[in-house]
């Protein structure tokens, strides 16, 4: 028998392309379609935001969200007490223990591959992959579904990654167009083109935007088309996402508060990623590597986790301070976990049966804890979830409804996957 | 049969007195209430110059041959262009580039590179290898001669599996997008049914890549067994069916059945590419190009009807299906008919369309007129340049004749992704920042305003500005804006650039208006 592996979901006629450039011009352009004094404070109470902070090579469970002290799994690590009564997590998170009556923990998660690059698409993407379909990345749903806010010109869907080129990825959008792809930051850095040439004045520049215009009026006024219309309407938004260009110079930000995040690449990554969302951007990415720890698992947690945890619980607290935590729904995730099992080299290798995912804020139910493994954390004994779970969990935790379907060309794609549903249990 | 016989009779087929382009006009016409009367006026003579430079070579023209053309008193000098384009060396190049991407969809280049893929398309190109002739070599040749294996290019590097190679055979060459009866009827199309996508995947369902489809160097190997069931995701009774090649709505290719133990050439065995005595791929290509098989005459003057004027007369172009009837069906009939008795001559059919009124109206939209259906042809419909068009255009706005090294950026920043059809304009923000301060755009055009500012007077810089970027002398006002700018300026070269990449980036020159 033929099994329905994509004929019915892929993205096929390109005229979704088009349909999608109409709706995320209006969308990212918003009513009024230009910034205003008043709009971040206003922004704050009502748009909906995502900030996935992804542990790169996958962060054990047990020295993070689930630990089993005194186990021949657990390795030489206590767990701490938590700002949640009777949570107990890691001891290298004693900042994060501090949050945990802001963050729940999902501890039954299953995400079938054990494999880095199956498993990060299999959390992003909240399915498994299929043969012929590529499923959106969540940011390219979010930035879809929840669109930017009026005062943004910003892309939608921003990563930022540890080092590495800056630029911009049509491929995690897929079906949903070029539009909702992933803009990358390396190292924070914007994309070279977003920021004006050295050699080209700012005078320069306008004058030669003045005359693009004027051409442009004269052409539309008897060759005016939805097409032509976009594109000159392309330019207008480029002139807004570089005007806001500051928004991506951490240097801009108070010194003291720089200070809190701490003066190293995650700490001014989670700096920039707070005030990108600020600025409006709808989701955020942030990646944190390298957590693969075939050899050395302590240690190397040691140091990773040492570097994670006091930027983290900055980041959580400024979210709060600031009125977005409300708004804001903050996930932290892995590809993968971690074997229960301590191989030869004391590292733990890939895992993906029965490991944690912590998320918090908009939607959230803070200190709430679902999910549970057996003693020594070799199999989920209480509510085993997969990320298709925690894919309808996030969108419902920022007010959407998972069970809607996308329809490229007509045909209806679930926007999760319908064989799961949403973890009530942890949704405010 | 009976279709081409009435049509032979009722339009004349090669009547000489009524030359086709005029057969094409009068049912465009007849599409519309009143037609020549609210339809626009014929394009002025910069706007078909530029028009059929982009889409017969691929490229603008340069000020001097638009200066050329304007100045030409020839009554005919429309048809003379047209003719003397299709001789060009550009000629060659956007058909390559248009075949290129209809058959391929911009994949990535695996087992075929690039470089002998376009040296066969452009040998094929270049004698004008009739279309069925073409076809026929890409869907028989199997890959294992060196010398013609880029001819194989389209099975290789679609990995030749079976679905995908089912659901591309259908909607290259068919026009029609069967994708979705792969594991039933086509819910909402009555004509897609399942049969005929496993019929279509039996020619290719023995045939599989050897040694295996990871290889590079892999070739076409087939069996002589294993037939295709299906069995409808809807039917809860499962019941199974099992299907031999056959085209839709054409009969079964009858199979030949070798004796017990005769199946094979080469029998298989390790590390031995199997060939059968019987190979049902073989017949693919026979079955898909023959003349009773109207849907790929039909598929094909579609496309390069679209090509030309922007709009499939069946709209999308893989949606053939009685419910998405062709905006004009009888010319859409008498389009295949023709093309089938010039036998399958696309450069033919390129020139024919070119000469038509249709193709040659105006863009600018009348005063009277303010509602505009598309597929009525009414007005020109204006057409977002192509990624390789607007890499050489870029690069021929800037006084660079040769576009090819601009090619790579503009295909990764502009092209559709990589197995989907190309469709309407796309204004992402990395493509309008590639645009506005990308470095490969500011350097294909840094030489403008160094031969602009060798002209001596602001007048003269003025009409070569606009000729030579927008292919069109400027209004008064421009002219004026132009002159005013270049007065004011400190720097007479930075306002130069200014203003040619004001021109570059208008919406004017981002369409085949």
């Amino acid at each position: 028998m033929q099994r329905c592996t994509y004929s019915c979901n892929t993205a096929d006629h390109g005229l979704s392309r088009r349909a999608f450039l109409g709706a995320s011009t209006a969308a990212a352009l918003g009513p009024s379609g230009f910034a205003n004094a008043y709009a971040n404070a206003e922004l704050a109470k009502t748009q909906k935001r995502v900030l996935v902070i992804f542990l790169a090579g996958g962060a054990s469970q047990l020295e993070t969200w689930d630990p089993k002290p005194n186990t021949d799994t657990g390795g030489p690590f206590k767990a701490i007490p938590t700002s949640v009564p009777g949570t107990h997590i890691g001891e290298l998170l004693p900042y994060t223990a501090k949050q945990m009556h802001r963050l729940a923990i999902v501890r039954g998660l299953n995400s079938v591959s054990d494999d880095h690059g199956i498993g990060e698409k299999i959390m992003l993407t909240g399915r498994k992959p299929e043969p012929a379909v590529e499923y959106p990345h969540i940011g390219a749903v979010a930035a879809k579904l929840l669109g930017n806010s009026a005062a943004s010109a910003l892309p939608g869907h921003i990563q930022i990654l540890p080092k590495g080129s800056s630029g911009f990825g049509k491929a995690d959008a897929t079906f949903l167009g070029p539009k909702f792809g992933s803009v990358s930051l390396g190292d924070g850095k914007p994309p070279a083109d977003l920021l004006r040439p050295a050699n080209m004045t700012a005078e320069s520049d306008a004058a030669r935007e003045d005359f693009r215009r004027k051409l442009n009026d004269r052409f539309a006024k008897s060759r005016k088309s939805a097409a032509t219309d976009a594109y000159a309407e392309s330019f207008e938004q480029a002139e807004r996402v570089v005007k806001q260009g500051e928004v991506f110079d951490i240097e801009k930000e108070d010194p003291k508060v720089a200070d809190r995040y701490g003066r190293h690449d995650l700490g001014r990554h989670f700096l920039l990623a707070r005030r990108l969302l600020e600025a409006g951007v709808t989701y955020v990415k942030v990646s944190h590597s390298n957590y693969d720890t075939h050899h050395e698992n302590f240690d190397f947690h040691i140091e990773q986790l040492g570097e994670f945890d006091r930027p983290f619980a900055a980041l959580m607290d400024d979210l709060a301070a600031r009125g977005m935590l409300e708004t804001t729904l903050v996930i932290v995730m892995s590809e993968m976990g971690r074997t229960p099992k301590i191989n030869a080299n004391y590292g733990r290798d890939h895992w993906s049966r029965a490991w944690s995912v912590a998320l918090g804020g908009c939607g959230i139910k803070g200190g709430a804890v679902v999910g549970k493994t057996n003693a020594n954390g070799t199999v989920v004994t209480d509510r085993e979830v997969y990320s298709g779970h925690l894919f309808h969990t996030y969108l419902q935790a920022v007010g959407l409804d998972s069970s809607k379907s996308f329809h490229p060309n007509d045909r209806p794609i679930p926007i999760a996957d319908p064989k799961t549903a949403a973890i009530s249990e942890i949704l405010a | 049969m009976l279709v081409c016989f009435l049509l032979a009779t009722v339009v004349s087929v090669g009547d000489a007195r009524n030359p086709l382009p005029n057969r094409i006009d009068t049912l465009i016409a007849a599409g519309f209430p009143d037609f020549t009367k609210v339809a626009a006026p014929p394009a002025d003579d910069a706007e078909f110059c530029r028009r059929v430079y982009l889409d017969l070579t691929g490229t603008i023209p340069t000020a001097a041959e638009v200066r050329s053309f304007l100045a030409d008193k020839n009554p005919k000098k429309r048809t003379a262009l047209i003719n003397s384009l299709l001789n060009t060396p550009g000629f060659i190049r956007r058909l390559m580039w248009f075949l290129d991407v209809t058959l391929m969809e911009r994949r990535a280049d695996a087992k075929v590179p690039r470089a002998a893929w376009e040296s066969y398309l452009q040998t094929a190109v270049t004698e004008n290898r009739p279309y069925n002739v073409l076809v026929r070599d890409l869907l028989s040749n199997d890959g294992s001669d060196p010398k013609t294996r880029a001819a194989a290019k389209f099975f290789l590097d679609r990995d030749l599996e079976p679905n995908l190679v089912t659901r591309d055979l259908s909607r290259i060459f068919l026009g029609r997008n069967l994708q979705c009866a792969q594991c039933h009827d086509h819910p909402s199309v009555i004509d897609y049914k399942q049969e005929e996508y496993y019929g279509i995947q039996a020619f290719v369902n023995r045939s599989f890549l050897f040694p295996n489809a990871q290889a590079p160097t892999a070739i076409i190997a087939e069996k002589a067994e294993g037939d295709v069931t299906f069995v409808s995701v809807f039917d809860k009774a499962k019941k199974s069916y099992t299907v031999t090649p056959k085209m839709p709505g054409m009969k079964a290719a009858t199979e030949e059945k070798p004796e017990k133990g005769k199946e094979y050439k080469v029998a298989p065995a390790a590390n031995v590419r199997p060939i059968p005595l019987y190979s049902r791929r073989e017949q693919l290509a026979g079955a898909i190009t023959s003349r009773d098989n109207p849907a790929f005459a039909r598929t094909a003057v579609n496309r390069v009807w679209s090509m030309m004027l922007g709009r499939g007369l069946v709209n999308v172009l893989d949606w053939d299906h009685s419910a998405n009837p062709p905006s004009h069906p009888e010319l859409l009939d008498l389009l295949a008919a023709e093309f089938v008795s010039h036998n399958y001559d696309v450069k033919w059919l390129v020139s024919q369309i070119a000469y038509t009124q249709t193709y040659q109206r105006s863009s600018e939209v009348p005063a009277t007129l303010t509602d505009v259906p598309a597929d009525r042809y009414l007005v020109a419909i204006m057409k977002p340049l192509s990624p390789e068009q607007f890499a050489f255009a870029i690069s021929q706005a800037g006084g660079q004749p040769n576009g090819n090294g601009a090619l790579g950026p503009f295909r990764s920043m502009f092209g559709a992704r990589p197995g989907e059809a190309q469709d309407g304009l796309t204004a992402t923000l990395d493509q309008t920042l590639f645009l506005k301060y990308g470095g490969t755009v500011r350097s294909l055009i840094a030489g403008r305003p160094a031969l602009l500012a060798k002209l001596t007077t602001d007048d003269a810089i003025a009409e070569e500005l606009f000729l030579s970027v927008l292919s069109r002398l400027p209004t008064a006002d421009e002219k004026r804006d132009v002159i005013d700018a270049l007065k004011s300026a400190k720097d007479r070269n930075a306002a130069l650039a200014e203003l040619t990449w004001a021109l570059v980036a208008s919406a004017e020159f981002r369409f085949n208006h």
